[in-house]
């Protein structure tokens, strides 16, 4: 049985994937007040491909979710299911993120 | 070109829309710039895909000579439909579009793309990679040029062609801020697949190719597979309406993954090694949610504008893109020699659009996005196909009925008939 028929995390998956951060410049940013106070749906978890959002651990959290733009895959889902426009959404910058090579 | 002005057309995008456009300006002498946010040209780019051959040789003549333009000719399609532990497939094999210019050809976006601009660039025109335009330059109610970073570019008209989520023209102010339930996400794999077994599995002659699209199994969202050959690649994934997804509480990924259980999709990833994920958005709106199409100083083109047809038989994005482009890229050859880049103007590359296939395309099926939401597509109806073709093909012992008391019977045994009913007139009425 070779290797391939064993299913591949998304940790794995998202490491096939080519990305340069900008680790000054977190391109998406989410606001844990506006997540906080409106948000029941967390819409943003059940959308992202790449699994960026997460349900916050602990009691110390700022917001009931939280966000890393690391493994991004700038498809925008989040900036759209978003209802209370918690996620500001920008691109990298020129150069930097996702660069998909057979996609 | 007037004095104060950089270049007379600024496209933000390198995609086969906007290089589209550049390559029909960068023809006629027109000096024409193309900003693209990624390393190269297709980087951030995800497709299926597939596109028309004859369209493409309108823009590169003979473009099947050069073996890098794409992948495989597609003579094959199959459409299959999913249930819980079985499938039904349509096999159209079609080897009569074996011929050039191709009926339909796959590619693989980062390569494809690259070749275009390629093209683009021998023709004149100039690609800035790695620039990411954040902004408009505004004079008064005037689009005068674009921004990136600290630097501004000025140009007599702007076409904007960002692809899907396009941020741009929200700022133009040709569109709100979409919803949900006009996008759909598509995530997508690449698989490493040696050219003979592909040719094999899927019983191709040499350099023929093979398109599935693979409705239900999705947990009854909206939506479907897709999977297209290469020539030693294969190109697989999953589209999902948003809103459903979300409403569900389900995790995209999760349902991807669920999704490549089925023994149906086993079969077709046996022995491909992955080679990349990628995901992206698509705007699915389809007619009656494209943006306005032009405004002072600017024009809309592609995934940007809406362009993408939804219609079950058809889904396409690329073919528009690359005849929206053209189509721009001509309104901007005339609207340049006016020197007036008001609306008044500009609103030439509407007109010319409408006469345009992908325009006509889109009004045709524009009610075939909201039939195809219809969620018995994804669950009851792969589920009454196959049950169906089970009952009729089960060997009990028994004496057989005729095949249609047999099916008329279980049709009405599976129930909702009037869901039924309601569904083949949506299909009649939108497709």
């Amino acid at each position: 049985m070779s290797k391939s028929n064993k299913p591949k995390t998304l940790e794995e998956k998202l490491d096939l994937t080519k990305i340069t951060t900008d680790h000054n410049y977190a391109h998406i940013e989410i606001n844990p007040e506006i997540c906080k106070a409106k948000c029941t749906t967390y819409d943003c978890v059940y959308g992202c491909p790449a699994d960026c959002y997460k349900f916050t651990e602990g009691e110390e959290a700022e917001g009931p979710v939280v966000f890393d733009y690391v493994a991004c895959l700038e498809c925008s889902a989040c900036r759209l299911v978003c209802p209370h426009g918690s996620v500001d959404w920008k691109y990298p910058k020129g150069g930097f993120g996702v660069e998909f090579k057979h996609s | 070109m007037s004095e104060e002005f950089d270049f007379d057309v600024a496209i933000v995008g390198a995609g086969p829309a906007g290089i589209s456009a550049a390559l029909i300006l960068a023809k006629a002498g027109i000096e024409t710039v193309v900003l693209e946010r990624g390393q190269y040209s297709g980087a951030k780019n995800v497709s299926g895909a597939a596109l028309y051959g004859p369209i493409l040789n309108e823009l590169i003549p003979n473009y099947w000579e050069d073996e890098n333009s794409f992948e495989r000719y597609l003579t094959t399609k199959k459409i299959t439909l999913l249930s819980e532990s079985k499938s039904v497939t349509i096999d159209a094999d079609l080897r009569n579009f074996n011929q050039v210019p191709y009926n339909g050809v796959t590619v693989i976006r980062p390569k494809f793309d690259r070749w275009l601009a390629d093209k683009a660039e021998e023709a004149g025109a100039m690609i800035l990679p790695d620039t990411m335009v954040e902004d408009l330059v505004w004079n008064d109610k005037q689009i005068i040029g674009v921004k990136s970073g600290d630097e501004v570019l000025k140009a007599n008209l702007v076409i904007i062609a960002e692809g899907a989520n396009s941020m741009l023209v929200e700022k133009a102010k040709l569109a709100k801020k979409p919803k949900p339930r006009h996008y759909a996400l598509g995530m997508k794999e690449t698989y490493k697949l040696p050219k003979k077994k592909i040719e094999e599995r899927f019983h191709l002659d040499d350099n023929e190719g093979m398109s599935n699209e693979i409705i239900g199994y999705s947990k009854g969202i909206p939506g479907g597979g897709f999977y297209y050959t290469n020539q030693d690649t294969v190109s697989f994934g999953l589209i999902l309406n948003m809103a459903v997804l979300t409403k569900k509480k389900l995790k995209a990924p999760e349902v991807f993954e669920e999704f490549k259980e089925h023994s149906y999709i086993k079969k077709l990833l046996k022995d491909a090694e992955m080679i990349e994920y990628s995901a992206h958005t698509i705007p699915k709106g389809g007619f009656k949610h494209m943006p306005k199409l032009y405004g002072n100083g600017v024009l809309v083109v592609g995934d940007a504008a809406g362009m993408v047809l939804n219609a079950g038989l058809y889904i396409e994005g690329i073919n528009f893109a690359l005849e929206s482009g053209k189509v721009a890229g001509e309104a901007a050859i005339e609207i340049l020699q006016t020197n007036n880049y008001t609306k008044k103007q500009t609103k030439i590359y509407k007109k010319k659009l409408k006469e345009s296939f992908a325009y006509k395309d889109l009004k045709t099926f524009k009610r075939a996005s909201h039939f195809l939401d219809n969620r018995m597509m994804f669950t009851y109806v792969p589920d009454l196909l196959t049950g169906l073709f089970e009952k009729l093909l089960r060997n009990n012992g028994y004496p057989r009925k005729r095949i249609v008391t047999s099916a008329i019977g279980y049709v009405f045994k599976k129930g909702n008939l009037f869901g039924l009913l309601k569904l083949l007139i949506g299909a009649v009425r939108s497709l």
